[in-house]
């Protein structure tokens, strides 16, 4: 009936570990290829087991509204998307707008609050985020994502935002939070950390979790982070032997 | 060209990525693309560490062109407003051509009057095409341009081709004139931004340079809006210089006076619209004809 | 933020200095709330004006029937957000500020995602007849840590609410009146208070309940909204300044006590209108 989320033997799901991260895969510099046309100064896309995101940054540039221009520092902005065709059912609108919203409002926080914006006063930094497939913990991949594609554009950052989710299920800590899992009630913790301090600068929590649970699934959530962040530096540096000259 | 590269050099190449010490000796000044985080120098940017002395820097893989000054560019009017043009040349911010930087018509020494700023439009207007000499920097970042020598001004009877700043280094030549066969002129312009003005060539090799005394016809003809008659066979050759160029880009290779002939030679033999389709070939046979 | 002053870089520095010393510029604790004062039945039923500090807010609950979704037998809980102009400058009639869409973003994540309201319970007639409960709320003063206070007053009207009693004979479904079946209330799983915090001076300093002042100075904020059972329904933090996880387990418990106190002053203020009413 109910099923568990970690199975006796230890197993989820999807067969993996509670302290496994799902399979990984990115691509940065598909603008030198494929998004050309679209004048996007960076791009990456990540796949989290079957979460896939397609980030696109524009700028820095002149603002496309008047009103929009600071004098000293960047203007960003976000826009977060879900496609229709991502998640199991056919959409047109998944989920309300207003939880789209909150999500673009959330990452253009936390990465306001690392990229250097006082570097390019009166221009605008324009980030699209675009989720292609939908297995749980799109704001944890979209993060990822926009960190590449900031990379990729040469947007100077004070660091990496690494982002990882982690759950809490029959009584253990679970890594990873796909959409099943989700769905079967479990809470999940989405964080985000600045690795070279190791310090939290996103934290999402949106279902009941006990305080007492609370120390143990953010730490492993930290972990996660960790793992994330190794996993994208050495992504960054095998694309850019490609790119050196 | 970049093959050529030595394995040691590579090697050498000190990578980093954001909050990346470069380094904790505080001897060094930090440049672009870092940051001082207490005593150490942390990079901002993903990218390649490049030491002068004793000032570091990080040069990002890519970034929007920002240009120095005497950089020449080509770009596209976007705005019209008091004393001042606005250009489009892809950089973070657009760039300012000021009223009191353009040779005007009537001679070079003309004072700027009230009734030259209210006919600003009809010299250069917005979607106008230009090449310009970047002058300086303004305070927040964006550059400051000037057609003061009669080689810039207003771009006709061409098509633009956008390529990554990156592939443009700065050279003695920016202003090329290729003759394909005779009678058969292009001229390129290598704008230092990537954008690229590939045009139906004047008849003599010789562009005028700086000539004190102007005249009259000169300065009109500067600012015309109409295309000097192009043949079909002038039309085929600016389309193949164009895609040889895009070809090169879609390569990662450097853009030269030298090699972009070398591929136009190359690509004689592929039909003109096939060109870019097969910039593997091309452009790997115009480096063996070295 | 198009009426609201700048601040100058003395006061910031002066809170700031004040925070190293331990001191906060009101003299409170680095984790005191302020006067806390909830205001039951002024407007009759599910009606709340809660006084925090100086920030005022005014919670109305007013309750509909409707037709559900679909075939659902689940009923609605939404909420209205509008800050009046006279609360702040900054504050103009018809626009909505991100501060707006923050409090209403996380009154839903808190009371409605958390279900805290029995939404099962809100059925009349399963696919047909449900009830649409509706949370005005009205801000009317703004000093600082509008979200907290604006929680507390939609909790507390949602508590001293009552409902029109319903019967359902087969096919006929009477709604009675107020004044002829006592109405009843409605039915709460748990009590959800929101608690937030201010850091500053790059994270090392916290505090609880932050002034307006000390929230235009602060580095960064931290929401966390828990109940009595000590569990966590809604956390959020995004940007600002980092924090260690230590220093957030930290908070969280601050936050679960907090969350008792303000819950037994809704429980004293419930009972206090219960009697009255007696």
């Amino acid at each position: 009936m109910k099923s568990d989320v970690v199975s006796p033997e230890g197993f989820r799901c999807d067969g993996r570990r509670p302290n496994e991260l799902r399979r990984f895969n990115c691509d940065m510099g598909t603008a030198s290829g494929g998004y050309a046309g679209s004048g996007a100064d960076g791009a990456a896309y990540v796949e989290q087991g079957n979460t896939r995101c397609l980030v696109l940054v524009f700028g820095p540039k002149e603002p496309s509204m008047r009103s929009a221009v600071l004098h000293d520092r960047a203007t960003l902005s976000v826009e977060f998307n879900i496609a229709s065709f991502s998640s199991g059912e056919r959409k047109t609108k998944l989920r309300k707008d207003k939880r789209l919203l909150e999500m673009a409002s959330i990452i253009k926080s936390t990465f306001e609050s690392v990229i250097l914006m006082s570097s390019f006063p009166r221009s605008e930094i324009t980030i699209q985020i675009q989720i292609l497939q939908f297995d749980g913990g799109s704001l944890h991949t979209a993060v990822n994502a926009t960190t590449l594609a900031l990379m990729n554009a040469g947007i100077p950052m004070e660091d990496y935002v690494v982002a990882c989710s982690a759950g809490f299920g029959n009584g253990h800590p679970i890594l990873d939070v796909n959409y099943t899992e989700e769905g079967m009630d479990v809470p999940v913790i989405s964080l985000g950390i600045t690795p070279r301090s190791g310090k939290v600068i996103l934290l999402n929590l949106e279902s009941r979790l006990h305080l007492d649970e609370f120390e143990k699934v953010v730490t492993l959530a930290r972990d996660g982070c960790t793992q994330m962040h190794e996993i994208l530096d050495t992504a960054v540096r095998s694309s850019a032997e490609a790119l050196a000259r | 060209m970049d093959t050529e590269m030595g394995e040691a050099e590579h090697a050498m190449l000190h990578f980093v990525t954001p909050g990346e010490t470069v380094t904790a000796d505080t001897v060094f000044m930090r440049g672009h693309g870092t940051y001082n985080d207490g005593e150490e120098l942390v990079a901002t940017v993903a990218g390649v560490v490049e030491r002068i002395n004793k000032l570091i820097s990080v040069k990002p893989l890519r970034a929007r062109f920002s240009g120095e000054i005497g950089d020449v560019v080509v770009g596209r009017i976007s705005e019209v407003t008091q004393k001042r043009w606005r250009v489009n040349m892809g950089a973070r911010q657009d760039a300012a051509l000021l009223l009191a930087a353009v040779n005007l018509p009537g001679g070079e020494l003309r004072r700027r009057s009230e009734s030259d700023e209210l006919q600003m439009r009809q010299l250069l207007s917005e979607g106008d095409m230009i090449s310009a000499e970047i002058q300086g920097f303004f305070q927040d970042g964006s550059a400051s341009l000037h057609t003061r020598s009669l080689k810039y001004g207003k771009l006709r009877s061409g098509s633009l081709v956008t390529v990554p700043s990156s592939l443009v280094k700065r050279s003695k030549a920016h202003f090329l004139h290729y003759t394909l066969s005779p009678g058969l002129h292009v001229d390129v312009i290598l704008g230092m931004n990537g954008f690229v003005w590939v045009s139906k060539g004047s008849k003599d090799a010789n562009k005028k340079g700086d000539v004190p005394n102007s005249t009259q016809e000169d300065a009109d003809a500067l600012y015309a809006n109409v295309n000097e008659p192009i043949t079909n066979e002038e039309r085929m050759a600016i389309a193949r210089v164009s895609n040889c160029i895009l070809a090169i880009a879609k390569e990662s290779e450097l853009i030269t006076e030298a090699f972009i002939l070398l591929v136009h030679e190359a690509s004689l033999r592929i039909d003109c619209k096939d060109i870019v389709a097969n910039s593997k070939q091309i452009i790997d046979a115009a480096k063996m004809s070295y | 933020m198009s009426g609201e002053q700048f601040l100058s870089t003395s006061e910031r520095t002066f809170v700031v200095n004040a925070l190293r010393e331990g001191i906060r510029v009101d003299g409170r604790g680095a984790y005191e709330f302020r006067g806390l004062s909830i205001e039951l039945g002024g407007g009759g039923f599910g009606s709340a004006e809660v006084l925090l500090g100086k920030t005022r807010v005014l919670a109305n609950v007013s309750a509909e029937v409707v037709r559900p979704t679909a075939n659902s037998a689940e009923g609605f809980v939404l909420f209205n957000t509008s800050f009046s102009p006279m609360a702040s400058p900054a504050f103009e009639a018809g626009r909505l500020t991100e501060e707006e869409v923050l409090v209403s973003r996380m009154l839903e994540k808190a009371v409605r995602r958390s279900r805290a309201i029995d939404t099962e319970g809100l059925c009349i007639v399963a696919g047909e007849k449900v009830w649409s409960i509706r949370v005005d709320i009205h801000v009317l003063d703004h000093e600082g840590n509008i979200l907290d206070c604006a929680c507390i007053a939609a909790i507390s009207a949602l508590l001293h609410f009552r409902r029109p009693d319903v019967t359902v004979e087969g096919d006929q479904v009477t709604i009675h009146p107020m004044d002829e079946r006592n109405p009843i209330p409605l039915s709460i799983h748990h009590i959800p208070i929101c608690i937030s915090f201010g850091f500053f001076d790059k994270g090392e300093r916290v505090v609880v309940d932050p002034t307006h002042l000390e929230e235009q100075v602060q580095d960064g904020d931290f929401i966390v909204v828990v109940n009595t059972h000590r569990e966590l329904c809604t956390m959020s933090k995004a940007g600002g300044a980092g924090l260690d996880v230590a220093r957030i387990v930290q908070c969280t418990e601050v936050a679960a006590a907090k969350a008792a106190e303000v819950t037994e002053l809704i429980r004293g203020a419930l009972t206090k209108s219960n009697e009255i009413k007696k």
